[in-house]
């Protein structure tokens, strides 16, 4: 029974409550509907050009001055990262062949064990022989 | 509660409520335990062991290049790493950390052709096993199709370049695409950024890595209302109703808030085969000159879709049905949203025990 008196007689915040949700899911459509809209793209596109320009010519300016007090800048240290990835890049390669040549001994001991050679190749000398 | 109540409450709900959010970057994240099998660059590969594993063949989950992999493992019962080991799987994650602008020159063609061919080598070299399941979500889900439509013959020569081999066999038996743009030119994204006069280069190569949060930033403004103000009205409404669970809320908001920057070029490509000419669903699609054709997709295939994703709407996805040579195809559609696959209590309820099904059936031996 109170429930029900609650319910026909909802509270001040109960009726906000309402009324936002009531007013949520048009306004969210609303601005879904405008962020499609291709004059948004065009805005959001050229802030993002804008925004990308500025950072380039603030981090350049900013790279100048460190050069300047001889301290390395953040494009030093990508230089300095990019040789360290070149490094690890063909590391990487020679460990790749190093495993891959490994894996064809493995294969050919296997099989020289099963036809009686030795992995190089060479006849095993019989013991009776 | 009555409305003095909550008024007099309410000071402490405010200070409840900045509490939930400052301490949110402390929420533990991808709490399973797993070892480093390989890195490279940024990119990690990790092994969860399962112990009751049942199954020989391993599962390589490939996640995409906005946002972290910890998803995949949010946080302790609900977890789909941790009920993929339930469930007797062996899960490797390829993890491709967080690029710095040293890593601008990484392309998809890197991504794919060096990260991924080479975490399919060591999770099979870890494993012990021949052949793996590739599943990927998102972005990662469309470069794990790409691995698969490229010709074998043509990447282990540019894997290992010298004297003509051999085409090795694909090790892919299954492959999981979880909520994958194949053609994203209908989407909203394409209204914003299909404007031929937005220069991508330029802006690839000003940035040299687009910041996470700019990235971050256009995914909230696809839906501004509800990612920018409903999320923390109803992070206000728990908390004076008593229903805000913290270690719901707060694992989620950690990981949303988690954005690595976006290497320029593999940004630039995307963009422009994704959104702007569709090169990958036409079949033009190349990766260091080598083509990549979603025909040659003839493994056992699950799609998975949600249909309220507005990142990678279902539309985009649906073309892949058409494409792929594979005779086993399985598609899963759901109601949700894009993460709703990966996390939350339908997907544990209902999305994982489907896709575990589905794996159980195509991981025997």
């Amino acid at each position: 029974m109170a429930d029900r008196k609650q319910s026909a007689n909802p509270s001040g915040e109960e009726q906000i409550r309402a009324l936002y949700e009531q007013a949520e899911s048009p306004t969210a459509k609303a601005f879904e509907e405008l962020v499609s809209k291709p004059s948004f793209g065009s805005l959001l596109a050229r802030s993002a050009e804008n925004v990308a320009a500025l950072s380039r010519i603030g981090t350049d300016l900013a790279d100048v001055a460190l050069r300047n007090l001889r301290i390395a800048g953040r494009a030093d240290i990508t230089r300095l990262a990019r040789q360290l990835q070149r490094t690890e890049d063909k590391l990487e390669r020679v460990l790749q062949e190093v495993e891959q040549l490994g894996d064809e001994l493995g294969h050919r001991a296997a099989d020289g064990a099963s036809n009686g050679r030795d992995p190089t190749g060479r006849e095993r000398v019989k013991a009776d022989s | 509660m009555s409305t003095v109540e909550r008024i007099v409450r309410s000071p402490l709900h405010a200070l409840e409520f900045a509490n939930v959010l400052l301490t949110t970057p402390d929420a533990v994240v991808g709490a399973s335990e797993r070892e480093v099998i390989w890195t490279h660059r940024g990119t990690t590969l990790y092994r969860y062991r399962s112990s009751s594993r049942e199954y020989p063949l391993p599962l390589l989950l490939v996640f995409a290049l906005i946002n972290r992999p910890e998803i995949f493992d949010l946080r302790p019962g609900g977890s789909l790493i941790e009920y993929l080991l339930e469930e007797g799987f062996d899960v490797f994650l390829l993890d491709w950390g967080s690029p710095g602008e040293e890593d601008a020159d990484m392309g998809l063609d890197e991504y794919v052709c060096d990260e991924l061919h080479w975490a399919i080598r060591e999770t099979l070299r870890a494993s012990g096993s021949d052949e793996l399941t590739l599943m990927g979500w998102c972005i990662g889900a469309t470069l794990c199709a790409m691995y698969c439509g490229l010709d074998r013959g043509a990447l282990d020569a540019s894997a290992r370049p010298g004297p003509e081999r051999e085409a090795s066999r694909n090790p892919v038996r299954n492959l999981a695409l979880l909520t994958m743009p194949v053609d994203a030119r209908g989407s909203t994204y394409a209204t914003w950024i299909g404007d031929p006069e937005f220069d991508v280069d330029a802006v690839a190569e000003q940035w040299r890595v687009v910041p996470g949060g700019a990235v971050d930033f256009a995914n909230g403004m696809l839906k501004p209302v509800t990612n920018f103000f409903t999320t923390y009205l109803r992070l206000w409404q728990g908390i004076q109703d008593g229903g805000m669970r913290r270690d719901a809320y707060q694992p989620m908001a950690k990981w949303v808030a988690d954005n690595p920057d976006f290497p320029g070029k593999a940004w630039s490509q995307w963009i422009r085969m994704m959104y702007r000419d569709g090169t990958l669903v036409a079949g033009h699609a190349r990766l260091r000159g080598m083509r990549v054709d979603l025909g040659r997709i003839d493994q056992n295939l699950l799609v998975v879709t949600a249909g309220a994703d507005h990142i990678a709407p279902r539309p985009g996805t649906m073309p892949v049905f058409e494409l792929v040579s594979s005779e086993d195809v399985t598609h899963i559609d759901r109601p949700g949203g894009h993460i709703g696959l990966v996390a939350g209590s339908a997907a544990r309820k209902e999305i994982w025990p489907e896709m575990a099904d589905w794996l159980r059936e195509r991981s025997e031996r």
